[in-house]
């Protein structure tokens, strides 16, 4: 088992003075400015905010599906697109996003019939998984064959995680996944997150509202405050991996969580 | 914080919702209802029917003398009847294929959606069943005016309804198809299209009504065969039970069309 987040530097995830501003008419807005981070392959990250802090416009920077005004994004030594091209992002949004008209084998093989040519050019780095496997893994053995709609929303998430984690992309980018669900599936889940993360150890980019999500998850967690979205602190987790629900109720944890919260709040009372 | 919840204990979320579609039996009370207040409103319409017949002779005809006419001359309407419904149902397929054509490229080419959006609209505001006699003109006394007609009834409400389908992808699963650099077609086939079914068919439905209307009425004009046709013979000749017998011909003719592709989408949307 390893300890620590203790990642070793590699070439992972960079970001250089990432700014984005969107232009309303003559309005403009800026919604992200003067991004610096570097994340570790294998590291676990976790953005965390309140609304409006630019978090959800940097992780879809990251991903590609939208592009900086200013700054660099290197993913892997290459662009975010290109890493997309060879699949090697994948991509968990808010809502389980599944498709209604597949079964849930189905749902979470998706990547292996999405953007074939990347596989066939060869070029893609990910080492995709069995879909069976993963979902066996979530629990989801015995719903194979079941349609999303005869799932319960919690049930609905872990599959579409799986789908993440079947794709086998190095970076797993995580927009609020568990935002919709209720507090009791919330905490089943993010056990669950922590274990797969600990067996497959992809480099994670999650993004939360919640402190107590971030503390317990993450390597890192990036605080970010908002008008316009901004880097505040990067407050490192020293906590024991593997972490489980136990180590929520130390004072260790408490302390992290006060602590991440804390940066928040004086940002806020700064800007006043 | 949830201290002293487990929570991977699997009861919690390991319980599959129980949602299916389909009904439960309905009780005793539930089919009365169902079966019985429809009943018991055809009941009083028939007596309101006879009522009128027998008051307003040139009005309505007795019930039975319309299933008298019927049953007298079956392959009379069945022949008229078989060509209205040959005439609304290739114009159905010609038009909602027309139609699922232009909205996919609709969907890719905003150029393309321009140019025919205004086009389309305006061919939606004229009275197609009027153009049905300018279309004899043109192509004599045959089916095609007919076939035109009924294709150009379906045309819209499936256009329409393919266009809002195709666009109806839910937002998050095209972003987890983008972050995978999905192409174009990957995302038309496997999203759009698969997306659109329950509108295509919501359309199919309003298209399969608007083709047989099209069809009996553009019937009406320079037709001697149809259900259209038998109609207007019974006007000239003032015979009310042929008249509403062809009536109850086509409501039928549609309903049973309706019928077919209500099943049709029970098979494919499933979800």
């Amino acid at each position: 088992m390893s300890v620590s987040s203790g990642a070793t530097s590699s070439a992972g995830i960079e970001l250089s003075r990432v700014g984005r501003t969107y232009t309303r008419g003559k309005k403009t807005v800026e919604a992200l400015t003067g991004v610096d981070l570097t994340i570790q392959e294998g590291e676990f990250i976790t953005l965390f905010g309140p609304s409006g802090c630019g978090k959800s416009t940097l992780l879809r920077l990251i991903a590609g599906l939208d592009t900086q005004t200013t700054g660099e994004i290197s993913i892997f030594g290459s662009t975010p697109r290109e890493a997309s091209a060879r699949k090697d992002i994948a991509w968990i949004p808010q809502s389980s996003a599944l498709l209604p008209w597949l079964d849930i084998e189905a749902n979470a093989s998706l990547s292996s019939v999405i953007n074939t040519r990347a596989d066939r050019s060869g070029a893609t780095t990910r080492r995709p998984e069995a879909a069976v496997g993963i979902l066996e893994e979530v629990g989801l053995g015995d719903f194979r064959s079941s349609r999303p709609d005869q799932l319960s929303g919690g049930m609905r998430q872990r599959a579409s995680i799986a789908r993440g984690f079947a794709q086998g992309a190095p970076l797993m980018l995580m927009d609020e996944p568990f935002s919709a669900l209720d507090e009791l599936t919330r905490d089943t889940l993010r056990i669950r997150l922590l274990e797969l993360w600990e067996h497959h150890r992809k480099t994670i980019v999650f993004v939360t509202h919640s402190a107590m999500e971030a503390v317990l998850l993450s390597d890192r967690v990036v605080v970010m405050s908002p008008r316009p979205g901004r880097i505040r602190q990067v407050v490192d987790i020293d906590l024991p991996r593997p972490r489980t629900w136990e180590l929520t109720e130390t004072p260790e944890f408490t302390a992290k969580v006060a602590q991440v919260k804390q940066i928040l709040w004086s940002a806020w009372e700064g800007d006043e | 914080m949830t201290v002293g919840i487990d929570p991977l204990n699997p009861a919690v979320s390991a319980v599959p919702l129980a949602r299916s579609r389909r009904r439960l039996s309905p009780r005793t009370g539930g089919a009365l209802l169902t079966v019985g207040a429809p009943l018991l409103l055809f009941v009083l319409l028939a007596i309101a029917w006879q009522w009128a017949a027998a008051t307003f002779k040139s009005v309505l005809p007795p019930m039975q003398d319309v299933i008298a006419d019927i049953a007298g001359r079956p392959e009379f309407y069945l022949e008229n009847l078989a060509v209205t419904l040959q005439a609304a149902l290739l114009g159905f397929v010609i038009g909602v294929a027309v139609a699922l054509l232009l909205a996919s490229a609709i969907v890719h080419f905003r150029f393309l959606r321009a140019a025919i959006m205004p086009v389309a609209l305006l061919l939606n505001v004229t009275p197609i069943v009027a153009i049905a006699p300018a279309l004899v003109v043109a192509f004599g006394f045959n089916q095609i005016p007919h076939v035109i007609v009924a294709a150009l009834s379906a045309f819209f409400p499936t256009l329409i309804n393919s266009i809002t389908g195709l666009r109806a992808v839910d937002p998050q699963a095209l972003e987890v198809f983008d972050a995978m650099s999905a192409s174009k077609t990957e995302i038309f086939f496997r999203l759009r299209v698969p997306s659109s079914l329950p509108y295509l068919f919501a359309g199919a439905r309003l298209s399969v009504t608007a083709a047989v209307i099209g069809a009996v009425v553009s019937e009406f004009t320079g037709s001697s065969k149809g259900i259209g046709a038998v109609i207007v013979m019974a006007t000239t000749y003032l015979n009310l039970p042929q008249m509403w017998a062809a009536i109850f011909f086509s409501a039928l003719t549609t309903l049973a069309l309706l019928g077919l592709v209500g099943l049709l989408e029970r098979l494919i949307v499933r979800w």
